[in-house]
């Protein structure tokens, strides 16, 4: 897997190779985190042709990076003035108390023009698709999806797309694209943290329910899993002494890495990625918009056949998400 | 007068010949986490079916678990491992995966299907869905309380399986950074993951299996059984896929004696179950997540006994 480091001459190689065997008419879509409006400003600015966006307490991660409903009215009409799209992220899993009223609402959401909604839950999904059929319905990372029986099931759930992480190979994708009618996402720019995501709850097992107490939602109580505000606390990230029978051999944090397969866009696309996603709900605007002008000028490029204009594939350190 | 099922997970037929498995009812054949594992059952179809021929010769259900977040590339190794457990005659698969799960849906619809703790159940409405691929039980996800087991349980007409004891999953990961260390220790895959390795910051710890993150504690609801029986729950895992023999026989031994006796009527645990508890465990007890309280915590009488301190032990 090339990550962030590898090679502008294999970028070139890849965007000059890849426009010949992918349809140009294929449409791409560049889909953008947005934490807040100014975010979303951004992000359009830089090229994005859809934004995904949280409503307060129905996302995962918590408030951090959430927009309240004025915002999020705002939000879609400003895509709608630009010919653009919002995606609105549900990826919580809303305790059954609650997930009626949160049907309900999204049936008011669906008429403001939101493009999709993301969800973290096959039941939640389920309901969705069953009391809102025209919604499309976007199977979140946090599902853990990765293969192509993955991607069966929730296409037979009735799912419209599937976000895949980015540390798959364009091989792996190819194979998923090839036996699914859905669409198929790769969020190409995130973090790979030790665990996988959806499938962590070390830091539950050390504070459980805390964020709750801080900012009462429309959640079940205080998990990561469950989108339980400000739960996870990095705790992967903090120092841990590795001990082998009884002896302390080490000192280190758990493995993680910035994935940005920039130079592997071409191989990505032609191996039939309908959507290029952006992690980072909580970066900020500036970041967005810098982040998604890459992406865009590599697409553009790819696009075209061409040679790409001041694209280097390596993208600067600071522009991570690790603190998302 | 059989009431419960009593469990375990053993990962491959070396580990299954040196076990006592007289205090079991049911073993799940497999690990989960790591291809690579030694001689795991999931990539020896041989042993797995010689395994469920030795489950099943001593009176005892066998079944297949499958690993919990599968890639492609794993796929046809999957499907082999289904065809051999149909074949040999399993008894049910556990299923973590939804590819899995659709997959032998479709294609072994036979096979009682049993929702691994990894597929994520934490509603009602997430568990009728899988009880619509053919689902006969679930383990819930290990971060919701026994009240919304129950209310699932309940809602959904199938029933719960519990991790009653043992180290409770936290994480799957796609890569194993202890392969970081074999050209440091003498130890190399697929034997160093199996050592024994804890990750520790202050009194946290937990435990590192390479691809996989463990509760340092052990989850423990000895005192709780009366409880347990009276909400209806009968089916009850001993996690070991990554503990002795010794430890299998043990802690199943002490269980078997509470569970037969709590179903009488008698909840008492007596000094030396705790004692042979106490002795098999590295970090302390916890109860996990079972009470709606944060993981590591241990609710019972057995309070302060609870916290061992790992580095006196050894």
């Amino acid at each position: 897997m090339a990550i962030q480091g590898q090679g502008w001459a294999r970028l070139m190689h890849y965007s000059k190779r890849a426009a010949n065997k992918r349809p140009a008419d294929k449409p791409v879509t560049l889909l953008a985190p947005a934490g807040n409006l100014e975010a979303a400003a951004q992000a359009f600015d830089a090229g994005a042709d859809a934004v995904y966006a949280g409503l307060k307490g129905w996302s995962r991660g918590g408030s951090r990076g959430e927009l309240d409903r004025d915002q999020l009215r705002n939000c879609i009409a400003l895509a709608d003035r630009l010919g653009k799209q919002v995606q609105l992220a549900l990826n919580i899993i809303p305790a059954s108390r609650v997930r009626k009223r949160l049907l309900e609402e999204l049936g008011e959401l669906a008429k403001w023009g939101i493009q999709a909604v993301i969800v973290n839950d096959l039941g939640v999904l389920r309901e969705i698709r069953q009391g809102l059929p025209e919604l499309p319905i976007t199977v979140s990372i946090g599902c853990g999806a990765l293969s192509v029986d993955d991607l069966s099931f929730y296409q037979d759930l009735g799912a419209s797309a599937v976000v895949l992480p980015g540390y798959l190979e364009p091989r792996e994708v190819a194979a998923i694209k090839a036996k699914s009618s859905i669409k198929v996402e790769v969020m190409l720019h995130m973090v790979e943290e030790f665990t996988q995501l959806g499938k962590c709850w070390m830091p539950s097992y050390y504070h459980f329910a805390a964020g709750e107490r801080i900012q009462p939602a429309p959640r079940l109580a205080g998990s990561v899993k469950r989108g339980g505000v400000g739960t996870c606390f990095r705790i992967c990230q903090q120092p841990w002494q590795l001990v082998r029978d009884g002896l302390e051999v080490d000192n280190r944090v758990l493995p993680s890495r910035q994935i940005s397969r920039l130079a592997e866009l071409g191989e990505f696309l032609e191996a039939g990625v309908d959507v290029i996603k952006i992690q980072g709900r909580s970066l900020s605007a500036d970041m967005v918009g810098a982040i998604t002008g890459r992406y865009r000028s590599a697409l553009n490029a790819w696009q075209r056949g061409g040679a790409a204009e001041c694209m280097p594939a390596v993208l600067p350190s600071m522009w991570t998400v690790q603190g998302r | 007068m059989q009431t419960f099922e009593l469990n375990t997970t053993i990962s491959n037929l070396r580990s299954l010949r040196e076990t006592d498995l007289s205090p079991y009812d049911a073993v799940y054949l497999g690990n989960i986490y790591c291809r690579s594992f030694q001689e795991n059952f999931l990539e020896r179809l041989d042993d797995l079916s010689e395994g469920i021929a030795r489950v099943k010769e001593r009176g005892l259900r066998a079944y297949v678990t499958t690993y919990a977040a599968p890639r492609n590339d794993a796929l046809p190794k999957v499907q082999k491992a289904l065809e051999t457990a149909a074949s040999a005659g399993a008894d049910g698969i556990e299923v973590h995966n939804l590819g899995v799960l659709r997959m032998l849906h479709e294609r072994f619809p036979g096979l009682p299907v049993h929702i691994g703790g990894f597929a994520n159940v934490y509603t009602d409405a997430g568990a009728a869905v899988l009880k619509d691929y053919g689902a006969v039980r679930f383990t819930p996800n290990y971060e919701i309380s026994l009240d919304e087991v129950k209310a699932i349980a309940d809602s959904v007409s199938l029933p719960a399986e519990i991790l009653l004891h043992g180290k409770m999953p936290l994480g799957v990961s796609d890569s194993c950074f202890l392969l970081e260390y074999e050209s440091k220790w003498a130890d190399k895959c697929p034997a160093v993951c199996q050592k024994d390795l804890f990750l520790r910051q202050e009194d946290w710890a937990m435990r590192s299996v390479g691809k996989g993150v463990l509760s340092g504690k052990d989850v423990c609801l000895l005192e709780h059984l009366p409880a347990l029986l009276a909400g209806g729950y009968r089916m009850f895992r001993i996690e070991a896929a990554y503990e002795t023999p010794a430890y299998r026989f043990n802690i199943a031994r002490v269980y078997r004696a509470a569970l037969e006796r709590a179903v009488l009527g008698d909840g008492i645990v007596d000094e030396l179950a705790w004692h042979t508890v106490r002795q098999h465990t590295a970090v302390g007890l916890c109860n996990g997540f079972y009470f709606g309280r944060t993981g590591s915590e241990y609710v019972g009488s057995q309070g302060a006994a609870a916290e061992v301190s790992w580095l006196s032990t050894r």
